[in-house]
Formats: C-alpha cells, sequence, structure tokens
C-alpha cells in the first residue's frame, strides 16, 4: 500500500491514482481481525456457523447471540465490527418487510443479498459516511412448496380457470457473502474473518458443488472447520455459535433456528476428535 | 355509452340527458370507508376452566350475497393466541398481515417470552382506536382468545372504534344478539368458568353457532372452531354443523319460504 | 493538533481498520467514576461511586432508574447520558402503552445500540462519551447489559465500568461463582465491596458518595442513597482492618 499517508485514503469515495477507494480496503482490515464466520449450502439446508471469542470471564455464557433471523426463512453471521453488523441486519429486516408489504410474500435469499449488496455499495459512494466494517454470510431456504400469500383467507374457485403451472420446482438453499464494498456472490461454502484462510480449504475439500452434503452432516462439518479456524488463536477461549434452515420437510420445517444443544455438542466432540487425530497423524508423520 | 367507467351501464346521453357528475367531483372533504363490503358475520366465544373456545362460520358476504364460503376468519397469532375477526374481510386481510410482521419482529429473538393475548388484545386495540381517531376506521369487530400471565384463560373484544370489553363470553354481530343470551346461561359470571370443562365450552359454542345459522340469514353451516389451552391451539378450519332440525320453522310465520 | 491524519473524524478508518474517534469515545468512560452491576438467579444490583465538584456542590447523579423494573449506571458524559435515558425511558413507556408488557431488558439495549451505531457512520455527528449498566429484571428474570460508545452492547454476569474500573472486574472475576446463588444482601455486599476496590487509597465509601440500585423478581427497581444505605456500608465493612484476611471466611459465616 505505497499510497497511505499521500492523501488519497483520508475519505470515503475518493480514488487513489491508481484507482482504489482505500477507505473500502481499511473497512476489509477490520473484518479480517474479526472471529471467523462460515456458511455452507447443503443439498436440503444451510448452516452458518461463528466463532465467538470470549473477551471477558464476566460475559454471561450462551447470551449475546450473534446469528440473527431475516423474515423467518434467512440468518446472517457476520464478521467484522459488532456495531456494524447489528446494523447491517436491521436494515436486511427491514427490507424483508418491505418486500412484504409489496408483495405478500417472503423475499427470496438472493433478492436480499442483491438489495444488501446495493445497500452497502451506497456506504462507499459518499464523503458524509463510511463503509460498512463487516462482511455479512447470509444464508435462507426459499420455499418450495406452493404458499398462499399472506392475508389469504380462502382457497379459491375449485374448478374453471386461473391456478398454477404443475411441476415448476423452485425453492432450495441459498447462500451469499457480502463484503464491505457491496460486491457479493453466490457460494456453496463461504468463510469469513480471521481464521477464513485455513476455513476456506477445509470448505474446498467437501466438494460442495457435487450437492451431497447433507445438512447435519454440514452441522458437524461447520463445526469441525470453526474448531480448524480457531488453531491460530488457540490461547483465547471461544463459544461455538451454529444456526440452520432447511426444508419444510427437514429439522427446522423452513425456518431458520439454532441448532438444538444437543446436535452442537455432539459436533463439538466429534470436531474436537478430529483436532487430536490429527495431531496424531502429524506426530506419526514426524516419526 | 363509452368506456369510462362511470358510463358503464348508464342511459345513452343523448336519449336521457348528460350523466350528473357532481357527485364525482375530487374536493370537498376528504372520505374514507363509509361501509365494510365483503363481510364476515359473528364470532362466538367462551372461556372455560383451561382456556377459552372460539367459533366462526366460514362465510363471506358481499351484501346478501353468499360471496365465499371457505373463508377462514379465526386467525392463529404464535403458538398461544387465536383471533377471531368479524365484519369486512378485506380489512381483516390487512390486519392478518400485520399480526404476521409483528410475529416475524417477535421471533427475531427466541430467548424471550413471547406476546400473549393479553399483549396482543392491547396491541390491536391501540390499532384500532388510531385507526377510528384517523376517521378511517377498520371495519371489524375482533375477539383474541387465548391466556394472560400464569397461564389464566383471557377474552376481549375490540371493535372499529377502539372500544375494548372483556367478559368471560363474548360474541359479535349477529351473535351479541343471539348467542350471548345462550352463552350467558351457562357462564354467567366470572366465577362459573373455573366449573367449565372443555367439553361442556366447545358444546356450547357448537349450540351457539347452529342458533346462528338458523337465524342469521348472513351465516354458513360450515364454520371454523379452536379451543386454546396451555398445550397450543386445536383448530379446525372445516366443521360441518351436526344435527340440525328444521321442524321449528314450521311454526314460525314469515320463516323461510312460508309467507304467511 | 491531531496525533495522525485518520482520527479527525468517525467516518474515516485507519490503515489498520480501527475508527479513533469511536476509540477516543471509549476514554471519556474511563474519566467517569466508577460503577459496578451484578445479578444473581433473583436480583440485579447497580452500584455507583457519585462525585461532586467542590464541597459545597451536590453529588453528580449516577443511577438513574427508567421503568418500574430496570435502572442504568453511567460512567462518561452525564449529559450523553441523559439524552439516552430520556429516549429509554420514553421506549419503555411505549412498550406498556401498546402491548402492555414490560419491555425486555435485550430490547431496550439493542434499541440504544443502534442509535449509538448511527452516530459512527455518519459525518457531522459524534459517538456517545458515555458507557451505561443496564439491570433490572424482565419476563425472563435479572439480567445485566453493558453499553459502550461504540454500540457494543453485551450481556454480563457481572461488570464495572469507569475509572480504575480493572480493580473492580478483578474482585469480580474472583467471585464470579458466588453470585449466582448470592441472596438479595450479599449481592449488595459484593457490589459495594468491588467498588471500594476501584477507590484510590485515601478514599471511602460513604453515604454522600455512594448510590445502589436494586432490582429483583417480584421487586421494582429502587434507588438508595443517603442513610438508606447506611446500614450496608456498615455490614459491609464493619471489620476493615482485617478485610482482606476475612473477606472469605467472612462469607462462609454469612452462609452457615
Amino acid at each position: 500500500m505505497t499510497s497511505i499517508g499521500t492523501g488519497y485514503d483520508l475519505s470515503n469515495s475518493v480514488f487513489s491514482p491508481d484507482g482504489r477507494n482505500f477507505q473500502v480496503e481499511y473497512a476489509v482490515k477490520a473484518v479480517e481481525n474479526g472471529g471467523t464466520a462460515i456458511g455452507i449450502r447443503c443439498k436440503d439446508g444451510v448452516v452458518l456457523a461463528l466463532e465467538k471469542l470470549i473477551t471477558s470471564k464476566l460475559l454471561k455464557p450462551g447470551a449475546n447471540k450473534r446469528i440473527s433471523t431475516i423474515d423467518r426463512n434467512i440468518g446472517v453471521v457476520s464478521s467484522g465490527l459488532l456495531p456494524d453488523g447489528r446494523h447491517f441486519v436491521s436494515r436486511a429486516r427491514d427490507e424483508a418487510a418491505d418486500w412484504r408489504r409489496s408483495y405478500k410474500a417472503p423475499i427470496p435469499t438472493s433478492a436480499l443479498a442483491n438489495r444488501m449488496g446495493s445497500y452497502v455499495q451506497a456506504y462507499t459512494l459518499y464523503s458524509s459516511v463510511r463503509p460498512f466494517g463487516v462482511t455479512a454470510i447470509v444464508g435462507g431456504w426459499d420455499l418450495e412448496a406452493e404458499v398462499p400469500v399472506d392475508g389469504q383467507v380462502g382457497s379459491g374457485p375449485s374448478v374453471g380457470s386461473g391456478g398454477k403451472v404443475e411441476g415448476l420446482k423452485h425453492g432450495g438453499p441459498f447462500l451469499y457473502m457480502i463484503e464491505p464494498s457491496g460486491l457479493y456472490w453466490g457460494y456453496y461454502g463461504a468463510a469469513t474473518g480471521k481464521g477464513r484462510q485455513s476455513a476456506k480449504s477445509e470448505l474446498e475439500k467437501l466438494d460442495l458443488a457435487a450437492g451431497n452434503l447433507t445438512l447435519e452432516e454440514g452441522v458437524k462439518e461447520a463445526a469441525r472447520i470453526i474448531y480448524v479456524a480457531h488453531e491460530d488463536s488457540k490461547d483465547k477461549d471461544f463459544e461455538l455459535e451454529m444456526t440452520w434452515v432447511s426444508s419444510l420437510a427437514g429439522p427446522t420445517k423452513g425456518r431458520h433456528e439454532e441448532v438444538p444443544k444437543e446436535l452442537r455438542e455432539e459436533a463439538e466432540r466429534l470436531a474436537k476428535k478430529a483436532l487430536e487425530g490429527d495431531d496424531d497423524e502429524e506426530e506419526k508423520m514426524e516419526e | 355509452m363509452n368506456h369510462l367507467p362511470q358510463a358503464w351501464g348508464r342511459p345513452r346521453d343523448d336519449v336521457y340527458g348528460a350523466y350528473d357528475a357532481s357527485h364525482l367531483q375530487t374536493s370537498g372533504p376528504q372520505q374514507h370507508t363509509q361501509s365494510p363490503i365483503v363481510t364476515g358475520t359473528s364470532v362466538v366465544a367462551v372461556k372455560f376452566k383451561d382456556g377459552v373456545v372460539i367459533a366462526a362460520d366460514n362465510l363471506a358476504s358481499y351484501g346478501s350475497l353468499a360471496r365465499f364460503t371457505d373463508v377462514k376468519r379465526l386467525r392463529k397469532f404464535n403458538s398461544q393466541v387465536v383471533v377471531g375477526f368479524g365484519g369486512d374481510v378485506s380489512d381483516m386481510q390487512y390486519l392478518d398481515r400485520l399480526l404476521s410482521s409483528l410475529d416475524i419482529r417477535e421471533n427475531y429473538s427466541t430467548t424471550e417470552t413471547p406476546l400473549n393475548a393479553k399483549n396482543l388484545h392491547t396491541y390491536l386495540s391501540k390499532v384500532m382506536y388510531k385507526r377510528r381517531s384517523d376517521f378511517n376506521p377498520l371495519w371489524n369487530h375482533i375477539l383474541v382468545a387465548g391466556l394472560e400471565h400464569e397461564n389464566k384463560p383471557f377474552l376481549a373484544s375490540v371493535d372499529l372504534l377502539g372500544t375494548t370489553f372483556s367478559s368471560p363470553t363474548l360474541a359479535t354481530g349477529f351473535g351479541a344478539h343471539l348467542a350471548q343470551p345462550i352463552l350467558r346461561r351457562v357462564v354467567p359470571d366470572e366465577a362459573t368458568v373455573e366449573s367449565v370443562s372443555r367439553e361442556q365450552a366447545v358444546a356450547l359454542v357448537k349450540e351457539c353457532m347452529k342458533v346462528l345459522f338458523y337465524r342469521d340469514a348472513r351465516s354458513l353451516d360450515k364454520y371454523s372452531i379452536a379451543v386454546v389451552t396451555k398445550d397450543g391451539i386445536d383448530l379446525k378450519e372445516d366443521e360441518k354443523l351436526e344435527s340440525q332440525s328444521w321442524a321449528f320453522a314450521e311454526g314460525i310465520r314469515g320463516y323461510g319460504t312460508q309467507v304467511n | 493538533m491531531f496525533r495522525n491524519n485518520y482520527d479527525n473524524d468517525s467516518v474515516t478508518f485507519s490503515p489498520q481498520g480501527r475508527i479513533f474517534q469511536v476509540e477516543y469515545a471509549s476514554e471519556a468512560v474511563k474519566q467517569g467514576s466508577v460503577v459496578v452491576g451484578i445479578v444473581s438467579k433473583t436480583h440485579a444490583v447497580l452500584a455507583a461511586i457519585k462525585r461532586n465538584a467542590e464541597e459545597l456542590s451536590s453529588y453528580q447523579k449516577k443511577i438513574i432508574p427508567i421503568d418500574s423494573h430496570y435502572g442504568i449506571a453511567l460512567a462518561g458524559l452525564a449529559s450523553d447520558a441523559r439524552v439516552l435515558s430520556n429516549f429509554m425511558k420514553q421506549q419503555s413507556l411505549a412498550s406498556r402503552l401498546t402491548y402492555d408488557r414490560a419491555i425486555p431488558l435485550s430490547e431496550i439495549t439493542s434499541r440504544i445500540a443502534d442509535r449509538a451505531q448511527t452516530n459512527t457512520q455518519q459525518y457531522g455527528k459524534r459517538p456517545y462519551g458515555v458507557g451505561l449498566l443496564i439491570a433490572g429484571v424482565d419476563a425472563k428474570g435479572p439480567h445485566l447489559f453493558e453499553f459502550q460508545p461504540s454500540g457494543v452492547t453485551q450481556e454480563m454476569v457481572a461488570c464495572g465500568i469507569g475509572a480504575r474500573s480493572q480493580m473492580a472486574r478483578t474482585y469480580l472475576e474472583r467471585n464470579l461463582d458466588e453470585f449466582e446463588g448470592a441472596s438479595r444482601e450479599e449481592l449488595v455486599k459484593h457490589a459495594l465491596r468491588a467498588l471500594k476496590e476501584s477507590l484510590s487509597q485515601d478514599k471511602e465509601l460513604t453515604i454522600d458518595n455512594t448510590s445502589v440500585g436494586v432490582a429483583g423478581v417480584g421487586e421494582n427497581f429502587k434507588l438508595y442513597e443517603g442513610s438508606d444505605i447506611q446500614n450496608w456500608l456498615e455490614t459491609t465493612f464493619e471489620n476493615r482492618e482485617g478485610d482482606a484476611a476475612a473477606e472469605g471466611e467472612g462469607m462462609e459465616v454469612d452462609d452457615s
């Protein structure tokens, strides 16, 4: 970053001579120090997981949840400045409510990601604001079933014209990641925060594009990956926070919810075991 | 005749003179809803020792026309409250969406206690009163059935003026005249509620639905009925009135097809 | 006049991704006198040191009751706290009016957090220069939240903020396990002891410079000052000389 101190990095919305917006790059730095957050798109749902570093012994254990629900079927986990993450979530909820007011139906995950991408991008345009200091992972399940529109009271005529096209496939699991620049992509597996590099390489091993990983497996992989990503900051304690959203037929019935305690603890136990296993292997190799 | 709506079905100008458009002018005081359009009739409800029973038929009338016969006028709110709507159906749909957005907001946090029936009734009464104070009422009469703190049965109403009222038995619309006396015969006061069983309460409400079908021309023999207890909501939306007997009609002058 | 080019306002990130204006605002909290909060299974307690500008002036208010079920303790700019407390009072009343429900503490905390965040992302605004402890009892029992100028809020078991509050926090961490099952009286005493830890050597807790706020399950939030806290001060520090030694044992005796 040779241009630091030349004055082009002091204000948002200003390009440097080589075409960069430094304030956005600095915002990314804020993200890079946050706890690791990941999302996995499985064939029958999405898992979100977060490494929540314990900054004080006085914190109430298990409180201070940081993965949020948008509408009923979408989850957001972010890494970076906590208050900015809350701002992001609050706006996302407003967008979802706004969508419902217009269309009398829940917002598709793709549309939410698009709207939030635009919103975050707007905070790179003006010198009167600063960019978001968060990268947010948005995961949701768009309903696969034909649902009544909001406020519907009857079922309409049972005979005659009207009706739906049969056999159309819609809905399913979706995962997006939105960066401080407003840039967003769809993902099979997404990771951000301090341990993103090792998390990413673990995600890549899963061959998520094949679409074979089930939600239950995804939960266990997510827990393991957070534990792997935590290896670099082992001296600090952390809590694992995990949420998921499944199909209508699945365990959450299309809703975004916290992963049940028993399942999370089981996943954590397996994660710890897997880590110990790795250490053993390394030791053997050394021998 | 031209394509403009005010000309639809009008006699020809050249024969009968121009249409008097004076009542279509946009100036003058602004007006809001002056009457409901598509309406639902009675909602009846009664408390019993462990909860509340509430029912409403599945008819939406357009004036005297039985326009829609599968309209569900009992709405669940979270897993503890049922709201029954009488009056304008589109206003009911608006309120349903309003409650759904409230429910979404309430569910952002799973650790907080959900809104109970009393909370919801207070909220609805503020909405209704605000709208009537704007001279733009939501044309409904609403019953809220559920539980309040310590799982005590809760039943209260709010109408289009924002008037609130609570009683161990409640009925809206025609039911206020026809069902309420029947309900009160069994549950005259709050003290009696303790001695009423679930079965008694359900039978009582069904009896009321039958009387209402006999005597209310804007009613239907298909209805929804819900029982709210601490174990949750048991909502049936496709019930049919049983053991009807129209024998009594014979002896009543002016009833049905009999003219005198 | 500035330490560097990146600390002029709250809309500029430093190359490390820090926002200096927000960090400086957190320093304002450390200028304020210390406040402490603790929760047990049944109660939430706030305790605070009040300062006076001079001998003959009154003492600065440190604990503000907001609604009947909770109150706040502040460290930092008192006028910023007043703005926030007015907002909290208004929101709490609105909850009672529209839902006939005492506002959940997590809810009111997140509302002021969202307000505070706005001040850190828009030019022409400044972060709040005050930290708050929000303590009370709602439908889910007793709670204690910490609020920081950055808009960060956290639910705590115990917390201390303000000048020299590290000493108080050390005390709280050392006695952490005892809070959950502590009685109302024990909790107040813990809070007062934690407060005392943060006091400089030549200072004492007196009925004039100390405030205590208590809320409990089935008990409204109440502020105690002046002669109302005489008894607590006396019983908490009765054997002041043998303080260090008697501390642990003394409480064992109380239990039996």
